[in-house]
């Protein structure tokens, strides 16, 4: 990578709850987001919870 | 004299009890078909004053969901 | 995969079946599938593994039931090669797999189930559609146990000494939620060493468990075995005291803990990243997401353990990071689109098109479409109908655009699935068509009618027509709504130049953003200046140096001290804030805001603070070593003033700092007596090493309770300090050179600030934060953002973390000339509006505000970049004085009627 000439792109490994903070806060930014998942969804473990502490949200 | 069918008018919140009458489809569960839904963007948008009126066009119940 | 519309009818015959994943196993899916019903994307993918056409080429019965062609057995995995800028590794974990600990028998026993199936069974949408059955025999469960630290804080059975961070938490909230779900007859019983329950609202939480009679028993256990035929289960455990225990229980569930994922390794690998011992990616304290390779930042578990919070908070860091190193090439792969231009309607006669859907057989095959179609024709307003066999396949869409223009329509219904995944899609249709996107409407004919009447068609049919009807009805009366944007004013206003506010206008700074500091004292730095190491034992004395020289040297950031803020108003991309420093007042306008005002360790006159020069409290100590060194016997007293009834919180920080200080007595001098009086030990993740290394040193841990709290007297010769030992059951008296007392972190007196952003703050006086899970460190308002202790206490490294991303989320701000705001808003009426000022003090966002209109007195005023367009103004409103656009009175109304 040319440090004085980046790409403005961004990979992002894994589509969980935190991947998926990131994709948005870079896209938003005005960066490309590659957002990579094994699966095929993105979610993650959080997809696999009922509800959320403390708050008890849903957290679907 | 046939059955008393209600009718039903449900204000559902776009973000929960709405996405969660979609996933009652999705999920293919079954229920009866008197309800009709009205989309709004929260259930705080329900003025008391479309209660009465649903209930005033002959409307049996108001539900209201968010 | 775009030919999918995820009808399920290709899962319906699928005769491959396995373990269902998502469901942890207790029921199988088939071999094509979708992960859970909420999957996005919402699309059906095959399992190689287990289709039977891929593995022996027979079958091929997805493809012949599949009404769109979706199904290409000829997919194969591809390499792609992508130029990327920067890389973020959120790989996550694995949850710990109990098999290997024999004394759980987890696999063995049925009514033994892990806390990830446990949360299955309380899924709505689980494997028992949230009834809690236990697996034995499928009853009710009326006791339930929770066994703590099962795969943490453990090295004699599986290697994972750190604490998981994460188990106290979710084995109080399943406890909680069971009993909601079972009634009062459910027990549950929490099991545990230390119960960890040090985040933001998670101490009252954890006393709401309590009275709401969910027992906790500190306690380790010894084994699980099953008493009769019935699978019910006989726990032996021993108690804090050294009591042999049993009880019985109808589940028990294991509160598993994380590890690194197995894929982890190759990837290090393949980055060149370092792990540390546990594997999970290597990080320093004073850079918290940034990986030993530099553009290579980490994120969530896969850096150590954590909760949603701190993940979500630490992505938008890695967002940050990845951003500075890119700022010079933002923008140069996105584009915008652009649409042709919007056709004026007003004052025309609705001339409306309704596209009803067939959806393959899902709506086609159930209502009768051609019937609707024609009922369609007959509703007042419509000029137009047709019936698609999918609305949203393509070439319908490009067909739609010739009809709206060829029928010169000016509303669109479309009649198929639902608006919440496809209403974006036909509103670009409208678009192309030169059409505003808010001239359209859908009606939910397929997930609120036909798939939920499927065994109706006659119902479905009619319910169909009068869905469409109200669609109708409603696009009668829509209007253009003309997109809201707002300007950006490219800068941003940190308010507290502690280390969070520092590192927050500097992450701006880099990226090119100007940022002004607010300081009310006369330097910067704030809390960091009594702290010298971080618990990992990097210098933040020297940290700290470094980054007030980065921000007071970097021309895009104007420090302001002694300054106070005494005045504020704007919205998002458009704040003004006035700002009184040095006599003067002037008035800085900004894009976004970054509250960061820090906090404090808390003043108390407990345990002789203040009146004996041998009791100190935190890091008076540090400051001293000497003496430290000198003093043979220390004692130190966590929890002074937190979790209590006054701060019912734990301030998170003290037990590492505390525990850290008293291995630093240890290794200066080793002889001497060290003494840790705690309630729980919260090392939590990594930290844990440190606790057992203070043990390993000799520092002696003495557990008491708040209805005992150890008494710190004076004597001759120093200070004894009186205990309760419940271990040893009886009271010891230790005679003491130091006392020092970990006090409570508290905020500032942030009142003032609160009411001039209209912000809100929770009951202990930090502020709160938009969505303790999702938005951390967004306010409610939009341009707001928050982060440091004024949020809540943490190390160093998290405030860092939140600092970064705090900055990441003004960023997604301050990137844009103009930010496109929903413009799906409030509208008041000020001729109607009386100034009752309602509204004001109802809306959540703060978006609406009291103007002085000269001669009329105070009228109610729109600030429509901050509306969410909720609606909670327009129902309360006495007057009538306020509608919401596209969600006008009379449009809801018209669908109102036409339902009746």
């Amino acid at each position: 990578m040319n440090k004085n000439n980046p790409a403005g792109s961004v990979l992002v490994i894994g589509g969980g709850i935190t991947g998926m903070q990131s994709a948005i806060d870079l896209a938003e930014s005005g960066f490309y987001v590659y957002l990579v998942e094994e699966t095929s969804a993105i979610g993650g473990k959080m997809a696999q919870l009922d509800k959320t502490f403390p708050t008890n949200d849903c957290a679907m | 004299m046939a059955e008393f069918e209600p009718k039903i008018v449900a204000f559902l919140c776009n973000w929960c009890a709405y996405a969660g009458a979609d996933l009652a489809g999705v999920s293919r569960m079954q229920y009866p078909s008197n309800l009709r839904t009205v989309r709004v963007m929260c259930s705080g948008r329900v003025d008391p004053a479309f209660v009465v009126k649903a209930l005033k066009e002959g409307c049996d119940g108001v539900l209201v969901a968010g | 995969m775009d030919k999918c519309i995820a009808c399920g009818a290709c899962t319906k015959k699928c005769p491959g079946k396995k373990p269902d994943e998502y469901n942890e196993g207790i029921i199988s899916r088939k071999a094509i599938y979708v992960p859970y019903p909420q999957a996005v994307p919402l699309k059906y993918a095959i399992d190689p593994e287990i289709c039977l056409y891929l593995q022996k080429g027979k079958c091929g019965t997805c493809k012949k039931v599949c009404p769109t062609g979706a199904i290409n057995y000829d997919d194969k995995e591809e390499q792609v090669t992508l130029k990327v800028g920067s890389v973020i590794v959120t790989a996550g974990f694995k949850a710990f797999n109990p098999a290997k600990l024999d004394q759980y028998q987890h696999g063995t026993l049925p009514n033994v189930v892990t806390s990830l199936e446990f949360e299955r069974y309380l899924s709505a949408g689980g494997p028992t559609a949230g009834h809690i059955k236990r697996p034995s025999d499928g009853k009710e469960p009326r006791k339930i146990a929770w066994l703590q630290c099962v795969g943490s804080r453990d090295i004699n059975k599986c290697d994972n000494e750190y604490c998981s961070s994460v188990c106290c938490m979710y084995a109080i909230k399943e406890a909680v939620i069971a009993r909601e779900h079972l009634g009062k007859d459910c027990r549950p019983a929490i099991f545990f060493m230390d119960l960890r329950s040090h985040g933001k609202e998670f101490e009252k939480y954890y006393n709401r468990a309590k009275a709401d009679g969910v027992r906790f028993i500190r306690s380790r256990v010894h084994s699980i075995t099953e008493i009769d035929q019935s699978g019910t289960l006989d726990l032996r455990y021993v108690t804090e005291s050294g009591d042999i225990m049993n009880e019985t229980f109808d589940m028990v569930v294991l509160s598993i803990g994380m590890e690194a994922p197995d894929s982890i390794m190759d990837l290090a690998g393949t980055l060149g990243i370092e792990l540390n011992q546990y594997h999970f990616v290597k990080t320093d304290d004073l850079s918290p997401v940034a990986t030993s390779k530099p553009g290579i930042y980490v994120a969530g578990v896969a850096q150590g353990c954590k909760d949603i919070p701190q993940s979500v908070m630490e992505a938008s860091a890695a967002a940050c990071s990845a951003g500075i190193s890119l700022a010079r090439a933002r923008g140069s792969l996105v584009r915008e689109k652009i649409f042709p231009p919007e056709k004026q309607i007003t004052g025309q006669e609705p001339r409306i098109g309704v596209f009803v859907c067939n959806c393959g057989v899902n709506i086609g095959g159930i209502a009768d479409v051609p019937a609707v179609v024609e009922y369609a024709k007959t509703l007042p307003g419509v000029t137009y109908a047709e019936e698609n066999l999918f609305s949203c396949s393509q070439d319908t869409q490009d067909k739609m655009v010739e009809v709206i223009r060829e029928q010169n329509l000016n509303r669109v219904v479309v009649a198929a699935c639902t608006p919440r995944t496809h209403e974006p899609l036909f509103q670009e249709t409208l678009r192309n068509a030169n059409l505003n996107p808010y001239l359209f409407e859908m009606a939910n004919i397929r997930n609120q009618c036909t798939w939920v009447h499927s065994d109706n068609k006659e119902i479905a049919t009619r319910k169909a027509k009068n869905l469409v009807s109200m669609s109708v009805s409603r696009a009668r009366l829509l209007e253009a709504v003309p997109a809201l944007s707002v300007n950006v004013d490219k800068s941003a206003l940190v308010v507290g130049g502690g280390v969070a506010g520092m590192t927050a206008a500097l992450s701006l700074a880099n990226q090119g953003f100007p940022a002004t500091i607010v300081e009310k004292t006369e330097e910067l730095g704030g809390a960091a200046r009594d702290i010298h190491k971080t618990w990992q034992g990097q210098d933040v004395q020297k940290f700290l140096k470094d980054l007030i020289s980065k921000v007071e040297n970097h021309p895009d950031i104007n420090v302001m001290i002694n300054a106070e803020i005494t005045g504020a108003s704007g919205f998002v991309g458009n704040f003004e804030t006035m700002i009184a420093a040095g006599g003067n007042t002037s008035i800085v306008r900004h894009g976004a805001t970054i509250i960061a005002t820090g906090g404090q360790a808390s003043e108390t006159d407990e345990y002789l603070l203040g009146k004996n020069p041998n009791v100190t409290r935190w890091h008076d100590l540090e400051h001293n070593p000497d003496k430290l060194k000198k003093a043979e016997s220390v004692v130190f007293i966590q929890c002074v003033g937190s979790r209590d009834e006054k701060r019912p919180y734990c301030s998170r920080i003290c037990c590492t700092a505390s525990i850290k200080q008293a291995i630093l007595a240890k290794d200066l001098n080793p002889g001497a007596d060290v003494y840790v009086l705690y309630r729980d030990i919260r090392t939590f993740g990594d930290r844990e090493v440190l606790y057992k290394e203070a043990r390993n040193k000799g520092v002696i841990f003495i557990r008491y309770s708040l209805e005992n709290k150890p008494v710190v007297q004076e004597v001759e010769g120093g200070l004894e300090v009186l205990v309760f030992d419940p271990v040893l059951q009886k009271k010891l008296a230790i005679q003491a050179d130091l006392v020092n007392l970990a006090t409570a972190i508290v905020p500032h007196d942030n009142e003032k600030l609160a009411s001039l952003y209209k912000l809100s703050m929770n009951e202990d006086k930090f502020f709160m934060e938009a969505h303790a899970k999702l938005r951390p460190v967004d306010f409610a308002t939009d341009g707001l953002f928050l982060c440091g202790l004024a949020h809540y206490p943490k190390p160093i490294e998290e405030n860092i973390a939140q600092a970064m991303a705090a900055a990441s989320r003004a960023a997604t701000i301050l990137s844009k000339p103009s930010i496109q705001v929903s413009p799906l808003v409030s509208q008041i009426n000020a001729e109607k509006c009386i100034g009752c000022g309602l509204c004001v003090s109802i809306c959540p966002f703060g978006a609406i505000e009291l103007e002085e209109i000269e001669g009329k007195g105070k009228r109610a005023k729109n600030i429509s970049a901050s509306c969410k367009g909720c609606g909670l103004c327009a129902s309360s409103c006495p007057q009538k004085a306020i509608d919401m656009l596209h969600f006008r009175d009379e449009q809801i109304v018209a669908a109102v009627i036409a339902a009746a």
